[in-house]
């Protein structure tokens, strides 16, 4: 336990890394969320607009459809590498948990050119499933919403896997092995005991990956054969390319908005701590 | 977020830094600099392009010969002149570029909005640029095309001609790429509709009838955001035809073994054109270099280094046989092209775009 005075030695200490954040992130958001107001006129015409138009609403339907997506596919494959890493020895589990870690550290720019040459029509999988007869036709798995998706999957993956690994951590083992002296099956002991224990982590993993999915730019555009149009790419082109800040500072508002709920929602549910693995 | 966002390319980061010191500087010198005129002799020329062989090219067919001629050096920037980086410099007072690679569209936008200085044509010729490929705030440097490439191989004996066969998929089989802007795809659409390849005929643009005529190849269709994604959709056969750049289409026709081959015909001729943001550093100096790079010969020498097409007639007529194929703007090569229109472009370009995204993210 802190006591007062060192918790206001603490905030002495954090001070330099609190005055950082106000000048590189306060101040910018302040502006931003100032131009989605005085652009091009003063008022609200811009949320109007967002609420209105059945550009924007598209945009924001894809944006949500394509992050709920991603964050079920990458949490459900994330638990079971986390459950995986967790059961195994301490020494398999050092290099598993490098397996996971060494995409983590990978440019995203990287990730998704990798992808293109694996997806692309000619690409490693078309060849290798055309040349073992399994299909006649190359399956169209880039340049459309399944790419955008694989793509963003794969790059979820490790920021649900750390999390939940974290949390299955905490987990005392023998706590099953009781459940299974008692005569529970390993599927209840699963459903029972260890499910319900992970809950928190999977919690945290859910809301990380939904809201880092919602800010997606590199995957979407690269993958998504320029049809799939993502809140993050919109932004782009109307503070670059069209002058349209207005518009473009709205949808980042709304954008850091959603992400704000979700994180004080989430916060009702867990403690915050777990979600980036501190659990 | 989780993505870096880097997309641009990163050819300016000394650049960057000096800009970051010169900001620093500016600020605690503020009050000596007021009042304070731009030195007459500028000490070096700041331009700003888009990367990639442009830089090389651009420099040395214009930076070195100019910094030798003139003895003001010349740096580039290829981190690519955004109308969001232009605004926030000259919104901020902190103007690092003296000339910007752009084209004569957004000269007006920008031009228009307040972010730029017009054209000093005391110094600058109106008589070596193509008629009309100038206004108030840009003169054009060089042309640039959006021709149709296919795959050459697969289309042996019937090569396609026009955007009309584009559009036929039936008869020429296979996925086609367009633009993810809609510069070059609206007036594609329209020329496959049976409108004839002349500027007066094309423009102003029936938007709506060019994006329902996209409207009805979305399905076949992908849409490249930057030239090397179209390259590698035609190298790789992604694609069996591509609207794509003269200069990216050229480059792939002349790999060895090459299956891809383009027309001139139907082809959209832009006006590049160079734009001086609001306030640059070197003042009145920069229309020296602008009017350095109307010379000929430094034209020619950048069309034999990147295919940049010259925006000077006297270059045009000068063209040396082996670079004719690669010019744009070379005669038999113009004739059968359209000219784009920058006013109509400049006025209409970003509301058409919201219902282009919209066809095409459907």
């Amino acid at each position: 336990m802190l006591t007062r005075r060192s918790a206001r030695q603490g905030g002495f200490v954090a001070l330099p890394a609190l005055l950082l954040i106000a000048v590189c992130f306060v101040l910018p958001v302040g502006n931003v969320l100032r131009l989605s107001f005085t652009e091009p006129v003063p008022g609200f015409e811009n949320y109007v607009h967002l609420a209105t138009e059945s550009l924007y609403i598209r945009i924001a339907i894809t944006t949500l459809r394509i992050s709920v997506l991603t964050t079920v596919v990458a949490v459900g494959l994330g638990y079971l590498v986390a459950y995986v890493i967790a059961q195994a020895s301490p020494g398999l589990r050092s290099w598993l948990l490098l397996v996971v870690l060494i995409p983590f550290w990978m440019s995203v720019l990287v990730r998704a050119f990798a992808w293109i040459l694996l997806l692309q029509r000619e690409g490693l999988l078309n060849s290798a499933l055309m040349s073992l007869g399994l299909i006649q036709q190359p399956l169209s798995l880039l340049r459309n919403e399944t790419g955008v998706l694989i793509g963003m999957v794969h790059y979820m993956i490790p920021y649900a896997t750390l999390p939940l690994l974290s949390s299955m951590l905490a987990i005392d083992s023998r706590l099953m092995a009781a459940a299974r002296a008692c005569g529970a099956g390993p599927i209840r002991t699963m459903w029972r005991i260890f499910l319900p224990l992970s809950l928190p982590g999977l919690a945290g993993a859910t809301i990380l990956v939904f809201v880092l999915n919602l800010g997606f730019l590199v995957t979407p555009a690269l993958l998504g054969g320029g049809k799939v149009i993502m809140v993050a790419q919109y932004i782009q082109f109307g503070i670059n390319e069209t002058l349209n800040w207005g518009i473009a500072t709205a949808l980042a508002t709304s954008l850091l908005a959603l992400v704000l709920i979700s994180l004080v929602v989430a916060s009702r549910f867990i403690r915050t701590e777990t979600l980036f693995g501190a659990a | 977020m989780t993505d870096d966002g880097s997309m641009a390319a990163t050819g300016g980061n000394q650049l960057r830094r000096r800009q970051v010191i010169g900001g620093v500087a500016a600020a605690t010198l503020a009050a000596a600099a007021v009042g304070a005129t731009k030195a007459e002799a500028a000490s070096r020329i700041v331009v700003c392009n888009w990367g990639g062989e442009g830089i090389k090219a651009q420099s040395a067919a214009w930076g070195q010969p100019f910094a030798q001629h003139s003895g003001v050096p010349v740096e580039f920037d290829g981190s690519g002149p955004t109308f969001g980086k232009i605004r926030t410099m000259v919104e901020s007072g902190n103007v690092v570029w003296d000339v910007c690679d752009a084209n004569l569209a957004v000269a007006i936008d920008l031009g228009r909005k307040g972010y730029l200085e017009k054209i000093d044509w005391t110094v600058v010729d109106k008589n070596k640029v193509r008629p009309g490929f100038w206004n108030d705030w840009g003169v054009s440097h060089f042309v640039y095309s959006f021709v149709l490439a296919y795959d050459k191989v697969k289309f042996k004996d019937k090569p396609p001609r026009t955007w009309a066969d584009f559009w036929n998929i039936k008869d020429f089989p296979g996925s086609r790429a367009l633009s993810a802007r809609t510069l070059g795809s609206l007036e594609a659409a329209l020329m496959a509709d049976g409108v004839p390849a002349r500027k007066e005929a094309l423009y102003p643009l029936d938007e709506k009838r060019a994006l329902a005529k996209i409207k009805a190849i979305k399905d076949n269709c992908v849409y490249w955001s930057s030239g090397a994604e179209s390259q590698q959709l035609m190298r790789q056969g992604e694609v069996s035809m591509a609207l794509m750049w003269h200069t990216r289409a050229t480059t792939l026709r002349d790999e060895k073994n090459s299956h891809v081959d383009f027309t001139w015909n139907q082809g959209l001729m832009i006006p590049a054109g160079w734009i001086v943001p609001k306030g640059n550093p070197a003042g009145k100096a920069v229309f020296d270099f602008i009017a350095f790079t109307q010379t000929p010969s430094t034209q020619i020498e950048l069309l034999r280094l990147d295919g940049s097409g010259p925006a000077n007639p006297a270059a045009s007529a000068m063209i040396p046989d082996d670079l004719r194929d690669k010019d744009p703007a070379y005669g038999p090569n113009a004739e059968v092209q359209a000219v784009a229109d920058p006013l109509w472009l400049a006025d209409n370009q970003d509301r058409v775009y919201n219902d282009y995204v919209k066809i095409i993210s459907g």
